[in-house]
């Protein structure tokens, strides 16, 4: 429970000194301090498994019966109109069920690995880590339409303003490292509830994601807003100098005002963070081999080959919470094949080298175990072509995600759809199951992890969620 | 009321039902239920529906199957089971995974183990489980409010008179003494005044949001007479930029914003709303009037058209949610835009979080779920969306002057009589064109033509060959009625892989619908279009096209034409798929003769002439908000505040705990927004007058009396002075809830001068400064930096109000405004929000916001350090100050601190400038780091 007071009264009244607190003050903003705890943050709420998280957002909702999802069925069926529960049919009109004509998977699958996971050749190269991979085939999630599924897969609301699930590891955990961000989205999407999906709502300021580069925009673009300005680093540190002083002048004025020491400490904060974020951020200091493990210098990979490399040693740096998306800022975002399916493939291939270079790479420098990587998108497609054309409509009834690492059990398949993977039965995995299992494992407890606003205690996972254990090693 | 019956219920039952029962029966059903019941709710039910789980706080939908009570008072949708009854035992329904409710969440169980709980509730729900004791029926809403009215807030406002203090001398007013006799009780005594200086930038900054100029203060500093302090009160009061920094105050409490996130879609006309709020409180138009003006200006009698136009601009107020417009359960998104309204009316007027009661009752608030769908009741009578794949919010036009409407009628006037010339003369040739080329055959069509009869439909549509002209056997029309019901569907058999012009073939004519929602399905995705089927088409009097795409050989294509939200006829002839590098053939009829070239080209003047008027004529001036449902209609209660779980029903009403005397009575013939606002107004009510009187209070001194200015429920916090509250209270409704007086009270207010710097010796008594021995230093918002900084580097560009962006603008995406306005002109873009602004604690456009975040986080730093907008206004501010007279170390540290530097801050500068060689870099050197410093960003 956390009471709102100012950051400066929350130090009178427990005595502690501000030289000790000044930098985990300066990084978790002043208007909220929990009580009873030094760093203003939660948690954990238990011995987490997990210290930070990668997630990969294939933005428009990847085909699981494409990818992951074997269903013999749609071989057997191809062709056939059958009736389905569509989502959008039914949202629409309320029918519960209309005629489609059954489309068989474009990819051949095959069994991979020892753990013999199905995966298809949609992904070749991320095929060779089934056996580090768990997947959960039985996810289903809210929102017909991108807007919607958007925000509920970020922010576990379709339509009200919430806090980012980024937000909210930051509330609860606070950062690792003091001069960069702890919450990172690279290439957010503009659309679909755009910053909201790394906003914080009503937590505090500090949780707030900040933005490297947009969405279908160049890697190069992945920047700290105001990391850099106009003026020679000479004009610069004459300048911060020139602050500095006259920050002392100010405080003699005022012998033991807090707030100036604060703001005289967040210029501190800025100028190592500017000395120390691009260093971070130079992809250049990454060796040839390793580059091109992440398929930087091919024309189909080197975009998101730099932003998965970006986001290691991003989360080697000590930030908690990374985001890469896959998209764009279109009303159909990038796998969204309302028809043409085979252009997922084009999809795949900028995407596939990427995250298989990424999951080697966290493997080989031990990463892999305290870091979860998180693939997946906002919702799967239908089984069925949409109205009888070469593409498939969104299905949030049923698709699969994938999860690596922190303390996820390998090389195993969690739950499923029905027979033609249309709608997750066995083992339903909610959204909100999903959020609440990786809290876990990040050490939060999500039916703990409340913000007081507005006179009630919210959660990421509102009233509902359960911990999804029989997926944990 | 339902709690109730279930209560009575519960006891019948048990008297008749199981009593009755002959003793070997109920053996043989205990038995069953041990052996098929109890194990299958032990293992698949209780982990979150029994006592253990409420408990640990796990319970959910408040329902408990643990014991016989439980099942039979049920959770929030009511009983669970039904004695005897199966079919209306929701908890067989939920089985059965055919509602909403579905359980048990993990998968649906055997048909088996339902079969058996079927039979179970079948013969009697035989349950030896009882327990009257933890399962308690809820206590009727009646009860709840009742009790609730005891609370400080839902009390009616008292008339305190000011207490005695000690120090007798030190009150100006009676405000005062009620702060004093805290302070004394304490034993604590007030800070000394604020100096003069400090007191004449703290007042510019309050009220008008701008810093005083160097000969403002100079003046000030200089003048004697007693009432200089008041005479520079009402001259700010009066100063058009008051109205500019309190309606900002006002719209972050009205969540303003002129877009929403969805794909950035841009509220075009939202701008006139916050011009109309900068407006009534430079013009102190009454906050009852400012209520009721908001919620139900439409509807209040206007006695100009001037007062017409701004009653309805006004009533954007309700419209400016952050709306998912994509939910495509459009029932849904309804009640979630509602629920939006109710929040922004319950948090900024009443300081109620009314919503939390939106699936069950309040759980901390005398609020039951009744209350909630009385008020929605009120709302659902009035239309906000138009719904669609995205839903569009409404734009009414606004009535004109009578000039104004002069000008668009003759403008209007001028394109009819172009479309009738262009008419009459395309009439004319193609009379000449011979009837022969009036109908044409399918065939004769270039492309992949498909004639509406074949066409797929939705609804009845009308064979027609009333025009003459047509193609096959003659066109559709929808007979204008039924609109949204119907629609027709064109899906061609492509064979080849191409890019094809579309093109519609329909009978025009001035009883034809103006815009006709047409969407084009095809490779490069969805084209949403509005046809106009009063205007003859371009192509031979026939088709329009409707533009060129990319199809896929068996690919997904289809062309639909709907009839939603239409007036007149809409017709439908044909559609054909031109293949690109045949689109440029005329279409040619069997016995057509050609119109001549003269003739052409006389038809191609007037329809670019018309072309040019429409684009360049100024288009009639709209409003976002509202308009009256043509049926009138009370409310139902949607239970779990799900859309399709339909409850009982409760007549439109308003929150019964803050009612004092009648309720208001509503209309039949109206939604019921004009009572609603008019109880919300009302002197009496306990609530309306004291939240705003404590926002204000908020604004002014910092620290609300009651620091949750957002939540005078039973979870916010007890106000500080709750006397002092109701008596500045009651005087501001005596005043007439002018916000002027109020302010102007305050501000003359002893306390409000106090000095800021006493800090450090009331600090353990008082950490909090609860009792006000001081003033609070207050942060300048982003806005107020921003106006600062412009100011200083004399760059503020003070026109007033208008539309900040460009008209056409389609999306926020990464728009940046270009003006030098102040701030509260800038664009509030929900997703691109100014970047100063945002960086220094914006209220979130989309949420009700009457107190701001304070931060210090490094971003806030990194801006000041290298954005280019703050290096180039020190610059300006540079080269301003070396043109000025006098000590230019004195005039920067009075430009942007408000005070003149110490004799050590003198010397720092002076040293920094033995550094330098070029005068206008170091002095922008210096400015930048003034403007950076952190006494620049306070309020003392």
């Amino acid at each position: 429970m956390l009471t709102p007071i100012s950051r400066r009264d929350w130090l009178t009244a427990t005595g502690c000194g501000f030289g000790a607190l000044a930098l985990a003050g300066l990084a978790h903003g002043e208007t909220t301090i929990p009580q009873r705890s030094v760093a203003p943050h939660m948690g954990p709420h238990h011995a987490p498994r997990a210290k930070r998280i990668i997630f990969l957002f294939m933005q428009g909702g990847v085909s699981h019966v494409d990818s992951y999802d074997y269903k013999p069925r749609l071989i057997q069926n191809d062709g056939q109109k059958m009736g389905f529960e569509d989502a959008r049919v039914k949202a629409n009109t309320g029918k519960q069920t209309s005629d489609h004509r059954v489309m068989k998977p474009l990819w051949k699958f095959a069994q991979h690995g020892q753990s013999g996971r199905w995966a298809s050749d949609l992904f070749p190269e991320v095929a060779k880590h089934v056996d580090d991979l768990c997947f959960i085939h039985s996810l289903h999630t809210e929102g017909v339409a991108h807007g919607p599924a958007t925000l509920f897969l970020h922010c576990g609301s379709t339509n009200f303003v919430r806090p980012s699930m980024g937000s909210w590891v930051m509330y609860g955990l606070g950062s690792e490292n003091h001069n960069l961000p702890g919450f990172v989205s690279i290439a957010p999407s503009a659309g679909n509830g755009g910053s909201r999906n790394y906003g914080t709502a009503f937590l505090p300021a500090i949780y707030q994601g900040t933005p490297l580069g947009r969405a279908g925009g160049p890697a190069s673009a992945a920047r700290i807003q105001n990391l850099h300005g106009p003026l020679t680093p000479e004009q610069q540190r004459s300048r911060f100098d020139l602050l500095r002083e006259l920050h002392q002048e100010q405080l003699r004025s005022r012998p033991g005002d807090r707030e100036l020491e604060a703001i005289a400490e967040s210029y501190e904060l800025a100028w190592r963070m500017q000395a120390n974020a691009p260093e971070t951020l130079d992809l250049s200091r990454e060796t040839p081999e390793t580059q091109s493990l992440y398929g930087i210098g091919e024309k189909a990979t080197d975009n998101f080959g730099k932003q998965c490399l970006l986001a290691r040693r991003l989360s080697e740096a000590g930030v908690r919470y990374i985001q890469v998306t896959y998209g764009d800022s279109s009303a159909n975002p990038a796998w969204d094949q309302h028809s043409n399916m085979p252009k997922h493939g084009d999809h795949a291939r900028a995407v596939d080298k990427p995250i298989s270079g990424l999951l080697t790479d966290l493997k080989r420098r031990g990463l892999l175990e305290d870091t979860i990587v998180w693939w997946g998108g906002e919702f799967g497609r239908t089984p069925y072509a949409q109205s009888n054309g070469t593409g498939r409509d969104h299905n949030p009834g049923g698709f699969t995600v994938w999860l690596a690492g922190g303390g996820f059990q390998p090389g195993i398949a969690y739950g499923a759809t029905d027979e033609f993977g249309a709608l997750a039965v066995e083992n339903k995995v909610h959204m909100h199951d999903l959020h609440a299992t990786i809290l876990h494992q990040l050490g939060l407890d999500h039916e703990r992890l409340t913000y007081r606003y507005a006179g009630r205690d919210f959660r990421l996972t509102d009233v509902h969620g359960h911990v999804v254990r029989e997926i944990l090693s | 009321m339902r709690f109730t019956i279930a209560t009575a219920f519960v006891t019948i039952l048990s008297c008749s039902l199981f009593a009755s029962a002959p003793h070997a029966e109920r053996a043989e059903r205990l038995a069953f239920f041990e052996k098929k019941i109890r194990p299958v709710l032990m293992e698949h039910c209780q982990r979150c529906h029994s006592i253990e789980a409420e408990k640990a706080g796990k319970l959910k939908g408040s329902l408990r199957v643990d014991t016989r009570e439980g099942l039979l008072v049920g959770g929030d949708s009511g009983p669970a089971i039904v004695p005897g009854k199966p079919k209306e035992s929701l908890f067989l329904q939920s089985l059965h995974y055919d509602g909403d409710i579905r359980m048990p969440p993990k998968g649906k169980l055997s048909d088996a183990i339902i079969a058996d709980f079927a039979k179970w509730i079948q013969d009697g729900a035989v349950d030896p489980r009882e327990d009257t004791k933890t399962v308690r029926p809820r206590s009727p809403a009646d009860q709840m409010i009742a009790a609730g009215k005891n609370f400080w807030s839902y009390r009616p406002v008292v008339s305190p008179t000011a207490p005695a203090v000690q120090n007798k001398k030190w009150p100006l007013q009676p405000m005062d003494a009620f702060i004093l006799a805290k302070l004394e009780s304490q034993g604590l005594a007030p800070a000394p005044d604020a100096d003069r200086r400090t007191l004449i930038h703290r007042l510019y900054q309050d009220l008008i949001g701008l810093p005083p100029s160097l000969a403002e203060v100079d003046a000030f500093l200089a003048d004697s007479s007693p009432d200089a302090y008041e005479q520079l009160v009402d001259r700010l009061l009066a100063s058009p930029r008051f109205g500019e920094h309190w309606g900002r105050h006002w719209l972050d409490v009205a969540r303003f914003a002129e877009s929403v996130t969805l794909r950035g879609l841009i509220f075009q006309e939202a701008w006139r709303y916050r011009d109309y709020v900068i407006d009534c409180y430079n013009r102190d138009v009454p906050f009852h009037r400012m209520i009721v003006e908001q919620i139900a200006g439409d509807l209040l009698p206007a006695s100009s058209l001037a007062e017409q136009q701004r009653l309805r601009i006004a009533t954007t107020f309700l419209m400016l949610g952050n709306t998912n417009l994509e939910d495509q359960d459009k029932q849904s998104l309804r009640m979630d835009f509602i629920d939006e309204q109710l929040d922004v009316i319950g948090k900024g007027f009443l300081a109620q979080t009314i919503t939390c009661a939106r699936c069950h009752d309040h759980k901390f608030d005398p609020i039951p779920t009744a209350d909630y769908y009385a008020m929605a009741a009120i709302l659902r009578n009035v239309q906000a969306l138009e719904d669609s794949n995205v839903s569009r919010w409404v734009e009414v036009p606004l009535p004109l002057t009578p000039a104004e409407e002069k000008t668009f009628a003759q403008q209007e006037a001028q394109v009819a009589q172009l479309q009738a010339e262009i008419k009459k003369f395309k009439s004319a040739m193609t009379a000449q064109a011979a009837k022969a080329g009036k109908i044409l055959a399918l065939k004769d069509i270039p492309g992949i033509a498909i004639d509406a009869e074949t066409a797929k439909k939705v609804g009845e549509w009308q064979l027609s060959q009333f025009s003459g002209t047509y193609i096959g056997s003659g066109y559709v029309h929808d007979r204008n009625e039924k609109k949204g019901e119907k629609s027709i569907t064109f899906e061609p058999a492509i064979t080849r892989t191409g890019r094809y012009e579309v093109r519609l073939a329909y009978a025009s004519g001035e009883s034809r619908a103006e815009k006709v929602p047409v969407s084009i399905f095809s490779a490069d995705g969805e084209k949403d279009l509005a046809i106009n089927m009063k205007i003859t088409p371009a192509l031979d009097g026939r088709f329009v096209s409707l533009g060129t795409y990319r199809f896929e050989k068996n690919g997904q294509s289809y062309v639909t034409i709907s009839t939603t939200g239409t007036t007149g006829h809409v017709t439908v002839d044909a559609i054909t798929f031109v293949p690109e590098e045949e689109a440029t053939k005329k279409i040619s009829a069997p016995a057509k003769k050609q119109p001549s070239p003269g003739d052409q080209s006389h038809l191609a003047g007037l329809e670019a002439k018309l072309k040019k008027l429409q684009k360049t004529a100024p288009k009639r001036p709209m409003a976002m908000s509202v308009k009256e449902e043509p049926k009138i209609t009370e409310g139902t209660i949607l239970i779990r505040g799900v859309v399709h779980n339909i409850g009982a029903s409760v007549p439109r009403g308003v929150l019964q705990v803050a009612t004092i005397g009648k309720p208001p009575v509503f209309p039949k013939d109206q939604s019921g927004r004009r009572e609603l606002a008019e109880w919300i107004a009302q002197d009496a009510n306990p609530l309306t007058a004291r939240v705003y009187v404590n926002r204000v209070w908020h604004w002014l001194f910092g620290v609300g009396l009651v620091r949750t200015t957002d939540n005078f429920g039973t979870t916010g916090e007890l106000p500080s002075h709750p006397q002092l509250l109701d008596a500045l209270t009651q005087e501001f409704v005596r005043d007439g809830w002018s916000t002027k007086k109020l302010i102007r009270r305050m501000v003359l207010s002893r306390t409000y001068r106090l000095s800021s710097d006493g800090a450090t010796l009331t600090r353990p008594a008082d950490p909090d400064n609860r009792w006000l021995a001081h003033a609070h230093r207050k942060r300048l918002t982003g806005e107020a930096i921003r106006d600062k900084i412009l100011s200083l580097s004399g760059q503020l560009d003070l026109t007033a109000g208008g539309r900040s962006f460009p008209a056409n603008l389609a999306s926020d995406y990464g728009f940046q405004a270009e003006t030098n306005q102040r701030s509260v002109y800038l664009p509030v873009f929900r997703g691109a929000m100014p970047e100063l602004v945002a960086v220094f604690d914006a209220a979130d456009p989309s949420l009700v916001t009457g107190n701001r975040n304070t931060s210090t986080i490094a971003p806030q730093a990194l801006y000041f350090m290298n954005h280019a907008f703050i290096i180039e206004q020190a610059r300006l501010a540079a080269v301003s100050l070396l043109k000025q007279d006098g000590n230019p170390t004195d005039r920067a540290y009075r430009l942007t601190l408000g005070r003149l530097p110490t004799d050590r801050e003198r010397s720092v500068i002076a040293r920094f400038l033995e550094t330098q060689s070029d005068s206008k870099e170091a002095w922008s050197a210096i400015l930048q780091s003034l403007i950076a410093s952190a006494e620049f960003r306070m309020i003392r």
